[in-house]
């Protein structure tokens, strides 16, 4: 019982640290995983990495995979709890206050004065999973074919994300 | 898919996201695009610039793709909609990932999924593309703010640094501009 409270304090705190941006998350789990308790070897731990990218969601889930490497199941169950936790309050703060900021005049100008920098970061993130997993015709006929069922289709992003992992996993 | 004026149930906000974190394949960027897909333009639950700022909070305070699903969770049913927007997108991720946990610590290997995932990457990129490219349109009305993007763009994919310091360094350009237009009256 007591290593979950361990676990728990361990991924709250990771969490805390978590906000501001998911970048030290990496090295961070890497020195308490590996370095400070052992859970892990390095290998499991680079092999949990590349899991976590695969799958869906955040690549926050590699808490849940060192998580259950601790404490099993519910090990990764309060890991992911933890990790997430310090997050969704302080977005939930922001979202609970998000129009009476925009009330502020100030608020609300700078607000919409820097969008056109978040449409900036939404394109670069399409360029460094591209240039990092783009090689062949096969995969820029893909993109130019998703690009097209996006742009004049109604076709839902979904049908469309799962039939192209079938078809990875056919051709493959 | 019309919500005007009718309350959108909480049941109906969980699936919605647990669709959404069971095929948000590629992380981050790839399940914003496809938030905005289903949230703003099919069923209209939030507007575009709203997305937007709450991409931006949700980027300077770290996993902004779950951070995105809160703020629209909270923005349809407060903080019970935020909440079960957060549980229902990060579920199936948690299963699956407990689920190859499982696997790779018994059989010390991974299953399939890089093939699977060589088939979906390039349909994201596309996704995130023509997401880029539509907010662009309604974002990027004339020089200074195509500007921004651009550089946003360039430091965030050649110099690699953080989107919370790129944000930061927007809001204080932005907020800097909106005080000179006033002194000097326009």
């Amino acid at each position: 019982m007591t290593s979950f409270f361990a676990l728990a304090w361990i991924y709250l705190r990771i969490g805390v640290m978590f906000v501001g941006g998911g970048y030290v998350l990496i090295p961070l789990l890497n020195h308490i995983m590996v370095e400070q308790n052992h859970w892990l070897t390095r290998r499991e731990f680079l092999d949990g990495l590349a899991l976590s990218q695969l799958t869906p969601g955040p690549l926050a889930m590699l808490a849940t995979f060192t998580g259950y490497r601790a404490g099993g199941f519910t090990g990764g169950l309060v890991a992911t709890v933890c990790i997430f936790l310090p997050c969704v309050v302080l977005m939930l703060v922001i979202s609970r206050n998000y129009h009476r900021l925009k009330n502020i005049e100030v608020i609300n100008n700078t607000l919409d004065g820097l969008l056109p920098a978040v449409v900036g970061l939404v394109a670069a993130a399409a360029w460094n999973l591209g240039s990092s997993s783009l090689a062949g015709t096969q995969e820029f006929v893909a993109l130019a074919l998703g690009c097209a069922l996006f742009t004049w289709t109604r076709v839902s992003p979904m049908i469309v994300i799962v039939g192209a992992g079938v078809v990875g996993v056919l051709m493959n | 898919m019309d919500t005007d004026g009718k309350q959108v149930r909480l049941t109906e906000i969980l699936l919605t996201f647990l669709k959404i974190g069971l095929t948000g394949f590629g992380g981050g960027m790839a399940i914003v695009a496809l938030t905005e897909r289903v949230c703003v333009r099919e069923k209209g639950w939030i507007a575009s610039g709203e997305f937007l700022h709450g991409l931006a909070f949700g980027q300077i305070l770290g996993p902004f793709s779950l951070n995105v699903c809160i703020f629209i969770g909270h923005r349809l049913r407060g903080i019970r909609g935020g909440l079960t927007a957060a549980v229902g997108f990060i579920a199936p991720s948690f299963l699956l990932v407990s689920l190859l946990s499982w696997f790779y610590f018994t059989y010390h290997k991974l299953p399939l999924l890089q093939a699977a995932l060589k088939g979906t990457n390039p349909v994201i990129i596309s996704l995130i593309v023509v997401v880029a490219v539509d907010m662009g349109r309604k974002q990027i009305t004339n020089v200074s703010s195509g500007l921004m993007a651009l550089t946003a763009f360039a430091v965030s994919a050649f110099i690699k640094l953080n989107a919370a310091w790129i944000l930061l360094g927007a809001a204080a350009w932005s907020l800097g501009a909106g005080i000179y237009r006033r002194r000097h009256g326009r």
